[in-house]
């Protein structure tokens, strides 16, 4: 068992409860977490290829081509797993640029879908490299909003060293659990605002065998590995 | 009626310095063919508009034809960030480049709304997010009905649309299929447009899901075969992953843009 695998099973764990709504994960991880998801304890989900068909394992169950996704979206049955430049502790979160927007330091891919996406439906990130350039006091462009300006649900946080949630009356960020191995100073000392930390806080739970099993046959060749920066 | 004509005839009349220009596609069917024919015949000062900004634009920008970017998401799909955006963006290079960041939906809306006749469209997103900041193209409006607020964003009529289709009849009808974006909306939204197709056959018979632009909201029809590629044409050719990859390397670095530049558009 890798940390790789802890972090598919954490972001897997995401969509759980969702029934069926369309599963919109971005990048290696949070995509087989989403399709363990499906092959365990979410059955319903459903699952796009990014661009025309609605795919199951063994194939093709469905057609809907990416402009039909923003009917779902309006609809509000899509949970989406984003990625984030930066993100602060109420979960605004930011892919357009660092820096100022009009002369920024280095121009990134742009909002993308995150100002729907949040307003509409709920909203996880995945974070490969948890650190404080990432999770900063105030992002510098806001495309996804947070709770603090409105968002519909920003479920969890899943990043190479913990998960983290907003189950707070203010609704700030917090700790909800760390990898194995993983030191609770060390998430607060990667993250560059204050954390609500629990008194105790539990590991993030470790894939089970029968888990195992199926992230290896979904990723044979180990993808999931190369996307966290080694230790 | 649509005229069948050249490429660079087609570009020649259509495309004009100084215009607001959408060559849309999504993952498939790009229109990079007639990109390269703007980049040889040097214009300047365009507005470029799309959804998804991909190669085609990262190669427009650096060789100078743009102004401005409308735009939702820019980057190299599947490699990583696009490096001539990020040099006009950040340092000027080859020329200032103006961004004009919406959403996916707005970019789609936009153009709906273009096609419709309609002034804007309306749409829940952006309340709260820093575009609301930055984009002077959005407002507020309060739904007549239930008073809730919501996002206005203007219609977004290009001076013209490009877009490539598997094929057309000798009529200037244009069928395309597989995955669209929003070429149907941009067409129809545009004042003039050219389509480049793979083909023109005898017929166009009935495919599942396909698009079908009428010979009369079509300004003109170019056969250029492969004219998609890197990206694909279903039912044609597939789509060629390592010049994505390519680019990626090619792009970094002024000089070997320049070079490249020179020697496949020799511009």
């Amino acid at each position: 068992m890798s940390i790789a695998d802890v972090c598919v099973v954490a972001c897997a764990e995401a969509w759980r409860g969702d029934g069926e709504v369309l599963a919109s994960p971005m990048g290696v991880i949070p995509t087989l977490g989403a399709k363990l998801a499906r092959a365990t304890f979410s059955p319903g989900l459903l699952l796009s290829d990014g661009e025309a068909f609605l795919m199951h394992e063994n194939g093709i169950e469905g057609w809907m081509p990416y402009r039909q996704v923003f009917t779902v979206v309006a609809s509000g049955r899509r949970h989406v797993m984003m990625g984030a430049s930066q993100i602060d502790r109420y979960g605004n979160q930011n892919i357009s640029c660092i820096g100022d927007w009009a002369r920024p330091k280095s121009q990134l891919l742009g909002v993308r879908g995150a100002p729907g996406n949040t307003i509409n439906h709920p909203t996880s990130y995945f974070v490969p490299n948890h650190s404080p350039k990432v999770f900063v006091e105030n992002v510098d462009m806001v495309c996804g909003i947070g709770y603090d300006r409105g968002a519909f649900e920003i479920r969890v946080v899943v990043t190479n060293l913990a998960v983290l949630d907003f189950d707070t009356p203010s609704h700030e960020m917090r700790l909800r659990s760390v990898h194995p191995g993983v030191a609770v100073e060390a998430v607060v000392e990667a993250t560059g605002f204050k954390l609500s930390i629990p008194d105790s806080v539990p590991i993030t739970r470790e894939p089970t065998e029968s888990e195992l099993a199926i992230i290896d046959r979904l990723d044979p060749s180990k993808q999931r590995e190369s996307q966290l920066p080694r230790p | 009626m649509a005229e069948l004509v050249g490429l660079a005839e087609g570009i020649a009349a259509l495309v004009h310095d100084g215009d607001t220009v959408s060559l849309e596609g999504f993952t498939h069917l790009i229109p990079v063919a007639a990109g390269h024919e703007i980049i040889r015949q040097r214009r300047r000062d365009l507005t470029l508009a799309r959804m998804t900004p991909d190669i085609v634009y990262d190669q427009m920008i650096g060789a100078g034809c743009a102004r401005r970017l409308i735009f939702a998401w820019g980057g190299n799909p599947g490699v990583g960030s696009l490096h001539r955006l990020r040099d006009a963006v950040e340092n000027d290079w080859p020329a200032p480049l103006e961004i004009e960041e919406h959403s996916h939906a707005g970019m789609a809306n936009r153009y709906t709304a273009g096609a419709s006749g309609l002034p804007f469209a309306v749409l829940r997103g952006y309340t709260g997010t820093d575009l609301v900041r930055h984009t002077s193209s959005l407002a507020t409006v309060t739904c007549p009905f239930t008073g809730e607020v919501l996002t206005a964003v203007p219609a977004l009529n290009p001076d013209v649309a490009v877009i490539h289709a598997q094929r057309a009849d000798r009529k200037g009808n244009v069928q395309l299929w597989g995955l669209a974006g929003v070429q149907k909306e941009a067409v129809l939204a545009a004042k003039r447009c050219l389509v480049t197709v793979e083909e023109i056959v005898e017929e166009l018979d009935a495919r599942p899901n396909a698009v079908v632009l009428p010979s009369w909201v079509i300004t003109a029809v170019a056969v250029v075969p492969g004219g998609a590629k890197p990206s694909y044409a279903q039912g044609y050719y597939d789509r060629d992953n390592l010049y994505y990859r390519r680019w990626d390397a090619i792009s970094r670095d002024r000089d070997t843009f320049t070079g490249w530049l020179a020697d496949e558009l020799g511009s």
